[in-house]
């Protein structure tokens, strides 16, 4: 399966478009998605300052609320990674 | 119409105090409590350039309503409120965020504007981008909106 992510704050270092494709494997939950990101970011971005994202971004379903660890992800479905807030 | 939320694209447009005087000017006003947040040239050491704000636009404007709608019930249910935040680039001396209150009271003006931008900083997602002199560029650290439990 795969899921589309929407890049926000620290995370556009992912890449110059606004989501990216993640293959995972099927039934995957969030605690997967997090196991595979930081994978990508092991291998790919180790000096981007990004190691810690995987831990501690928020993820917001299509209905833009936050959904935990054990939330599973269904095919195509798109998911926003939310990296430590701050505006103001 | 007593609540203004809004983020400002700044290739659009930008923050305007009028703007906020105005939407919050009442006869039943004794206080008016203005915030305005913009951009200095100087974070932890390095000479800043500028910022930019990346955003999740429906979910800010969403924490943006819930945030200024608690404000009021806890607060003043009365009072007239603005809140602006820019998302984009904003060079050093530009708003970054602009609350404004009226109420009847002085207590309730600042208390509210005080709360909205206690809220904004811990409930809205919004990122800051920070550019420096020297050409470089840094995303900010800032708040985890991870369910605590699940952090181990």
């Amino acid at each position: 399966m795969e899921i589309q992510l929407r890049l926000y704050g620290a995370s556009k270092i992912l890449s110059d478009k606004d989501a990216i494709k993640i293959e995972l494997p099927n039934n995957s939950n969030i605690e997967k998605l997090r196991d595979i990101l930081s994978k990508i970011i092991s291998e790919k971005y180790s000096k981007s300052n990004l190691e810690n994202l995987p831990k501690t971004a928020a993820f917001f379903s299509e209905k833009n609320e936050v959904v935990n660890d054990n939330y599973k992800l269904k095919d195509k479905e798109f998911i926003s990674i939310i990296p430590p807030i701050g505006g103001g | 119409m007593a609540l203004h939320t809004a983020l400002v694209k700044t290739e659009e447009g930008k923050i305007s105090s009028d703007k906020a005087k105005k939407f919050i000017a009442s006869e039943k006003n004794g206080a008016e409590s203005i915030f305005v947040g913009k951009v200095r040239n100087e974070n932890d050491g390095k000479k800043v350039t500028g910022v930019t704000y990346d955003a999740h636009d429906q979910a800010v404007i969403k924490s943006f309503e819930s945030i200024c709608n608690k404000a009021k019930d806890k607060f003043d249910k009365n009072a007239k409120i603005f809140l602006e935040h820019a998302k984009g680039y904003v060079p050093v001396g530009g708003i970054s965020i602009l609350i404004a209150v009226g109420s009847g009271h002085r207590d309730e003006a600042f208390k509210i504007c005080r709360y909205i931008l206690e809220e904004v900083k811990h409930q809205s997602p919004i990122w800051k981008k920070e550019h420096y002199t020297d050409g470089k560029e840094e995303w900010l650290p800032g708040h985890s909106l991870r369910p605590k439990k699940e952090v181990k």
